[in-house]
């Protein structure tokens, strides 16, 4: 056993509660507690004009996405390619409130964190409906399931009335301590108010993970009829995931709602869904880490492949839209690119660069 | 009562194209047990080459539907050995995310050319005055595509039921241990299942654009429906996805029919099939003719 709780080369685990820490060693959480610091007091430091900011904003959104959908899909092994259908569920909670009561109202614009709950509460209530195949079914026809629902809410919103038929519903502007969150400051305000969500959805998730829910669920991926001979029950578990990815799903939509100022119908479509299995393909399936790299990597992706649309728009004639194709063009390629070459993404980089480090100067 | 006759045949003339459609689909799935999610975009392909090879080349009709469907015979078999031969072995969840994956590059790919953002249909080559049955109007059109989609799903079914690589293809779908050990190269059955798919998928989507026109959005929704078919069918049955394949034809029209325009609601056939999709996995998951030993939970 070492002694020294500050440094250690490798694994001295005695107990098994000791290798359930979330920080093995004090540098780790204090090198973490710097990282969190650094995040939040950047942009007091460097001007960042309000374009580069929304990038951030977004990455931020979609990480809490995909943190539920790598519950459902990393950890519990079920596809869903309806996770964007779950984060417009989110949206629309807030859309269709504000439709109703004004989208000025006090409940829209002061109660907001408690919209963001209502959101997330109303994606469980449809991820657990989604997912209540999953008490009979394997994880095949779960995906028929999260494709019809992704279909099945593509419609509602595009043809129903109450949803403008898929035309933007505007949301107010949000009020702050310190009065209305103004144009200059919005994306800067959503910046801390994702990011103080993003941490706290993490240390959930991670200790979710420990706990016996957690460790079924995982267990459930890896061999269900095992674990149903141990005294789990998999389709609960399983629709439970779902419940949990709707709800992480609608925290986001909410919240995106908010940053957009309203929710469109294009925001919900199928690409978007695969672009979040992408996402969660990238960063690692069955990886904390990877549900923060995937979305940084993809959102980069993307907006590298805006710019490349736009240059090359001077250059081709103008009937070519080269943007619509190539976001999903670069999207397929990455899924499929990391699934034959690193099938554990870009999380297996992360833990590799960890390991080394962590060993150094031995090689093992 | 003759609103309800046209409903019913033009319900056929779908549902068959959708049989046809959901017969490769069925065959994937039976030979290596992958959901190919980009089936849709294999239809999409076969019905873009046929268009290219009638229109800009200048090809008779049938030849060009002929060599549509055996350009995406190739393509399908190559897309197989590309990207799912080195996958054998993983589990089964990466090899369906892969096929999501061909799926929006199969989008990416057709959103570059021209056919992604416009409408193109094929020239008339039959008679272009409606064909009157029992006070119905029916176009040639859709009476020759349903003549070429019954050949085709004969002629699988003889191919299946008789011929040496038919029965070779139920064998590995049955057991795949089982048929390696008698000699079946089982690679090569994934492959040949892959390519005939697609040779399917090019034949439903060449007939499907001769009667609606090429536009992406509707070959992609068209797509999408495959998978209520097929299990609706049963997932691994072929008689099941023909005749769920005519079941969901008749569903949608008779919803786009009866329902449209009532009560407020627009579009009902594009969304009833999920709606079924969905109930259909809560209370009867091995649809209609479906093996049941579905592991179950």
């Amino acid at each position: 056993m070492s002694a020294n709780r500050w440094l250690a080369t490798g694994n001295y685990f005695t107990t098994y509660r000791e290798e359930q820490r979330i920080f093995f060693t004090h540098i780790d959480r204090l090198l973490f507690v710097c990282f969190l610091a650094a995040l939040f007091a950047w942009p007091f430091f460097f001007e960042v004009s309000s374009k580069y900011m929304l990038i951030f904003d977004n990455i931020l959104v979609a990480v809490i996405a995909v943190l539920g959908l790598n519950l459902v899909t990393g950890f519990g092994g079920l596809i869903s390619v309806g996770h964007a259908a779950f984060v417009g569920v989110g949206a629309y909670t807030v859309a269709c409130l504000a439709r109703i009561i004004g989208d000025q109202h006090v409940v829209i614009t002061h109660a907001w964190p408690l919209m963001v709950l209502a959101g997330g509460l109303t994606g469980a209530v449809f991820g657990l409906i989604v997912g209540l195949p999953a008490l009979r079914l394997r994880h095949l026809y779960l995906l028929m399931a999260t494709l019809s629902f992704q279909m099945i809410f593509q419609w509602v919103v595009g043809f129903m009335d109450f949803f403008n038929q898929g035309q933007f519903i505007y949301v107010g502007r949000v009020y702050w301590f310190s009065g209305e969150v103004g144009r200059s400051v919005h994306y800067q305000f959503w910046y801390f108010a994702l990011l103080v969500t993003v941490v706290v959805l993490g240390f959930g998730v991670r200790n979710l993970l420990r706990t016996k829910y957690g460790r079924s669920l995982v267990a459930v991926r890896d061999n269900d009829r095992a674990a149903d001979a141990m005294g789990m029950h998999p389709g609960f578990t399983k629709v439970s995931a779902f419940g949990l990815a709707g709800f992480f799903a609608g925290v986001a939509g909410a919240m995106q709602a908010y940053l957009n100022r309203g929710a469109g119908f294009e925001t919900f479509t199928l690409h978007e869904s695969i672009q979040y299995l992408a996402m969660t393909i990238v960063g690692g399936l069955g990886s904390l880490p990877g549900t923060f790299f995937g979305p940084a990597a993809i959102k980069m992706l993307d907006l590298q492949m805006e710019n490349l649309a736009e240059w090359a728009g001077h250059i081709l004639p103008s009937t070519m839209d080269l943007a619509t194709g190539l976001r999903p063009l670069s999207f397929g390629l990455v899924i499929v690119l990391f699934l034959m070459f690193e099938p554990r993404g870009i999380a297996n980089w992360w833990r590799i660069l960890r390991s080394y480090v962590k060993l150094w100067p031995f090689r093992y | 009562m003759s609103y309800f006759l046209q409903l019913f045949f033009s319900g056929i003339v779908v549902g068959s194209i959708y049989a046809l459609a959901a017969i490769g689909f069925v065959l994937i799935y039976k030979s290596s047990r992958v959901l190919n999610l980009a089936h849709g975009q294999i239809i999409a392909t076969g019905a873009y080459i046929m268009y290219v090879l009638t229109v800009w080349i200048g090809i008779p009709i049938y030849l060009s539907f002929v060599m549509s469907m055996i350009i995406t015979f190739f393509l399908a078999m190559s897309v197989e050995r590309i990207f799912l031969r080195r996958l054998i072995g993983e589990p089964i969840i990466s090899v369906i995310m892969v096929t999501i994956g061909l799926m929006s590059i199969i989008d990416g790919l057709i959103y570059l050319t021209p056919f992604g953002s416009e409408n193109f249909s094929f020239p008339p080559f039959l008679p272009t005055e409606p064909i009157m049955l029992w006070g119905t109007y029916l176009s040639y059109t859709q009476v020759v595509g349903v003549g070429i989609t019954i050949v085709l799903i004969g002629a699988f079914s003889w191919f299946f039921k008789k011929s040496t690589v038919g029965i070779s293809m139920r064998a590995v779908s049955d057991d795949q241990m089982a048929s390696m050990s008698i000699g079946i190269s089982v690679p090569k059955v994934f492959g040949l299942a892959w390519a005939t798919a697609g040779l399917t998928a090019a034949a439903a989507g060449g007939i499907l654009g001769n009667i609606t026109g090429l536009n992406f959005d509707t070959l992609h929704a068209f797509g999408i429906l495959v998978f209520p078919v097929v299990i609706l069918g049963g997932l691994d049955s072929l008689p099941g996805a023909v005749a769920a394949g005519i079941i969901m034809g008749l569903i949608q029209q008779f919803a786009g029919g009866y329902l449209d325009g009532n009560w407020g609601l627009n579009g009902t056939g594009q969304v009833l099939p999920y709606i079924l999709l969905l109930v259909l996995l809560l209370f009867k998951p091995h649809g209609l003719f479906g093996t049941h030993e579905i592991e179950r939970v």
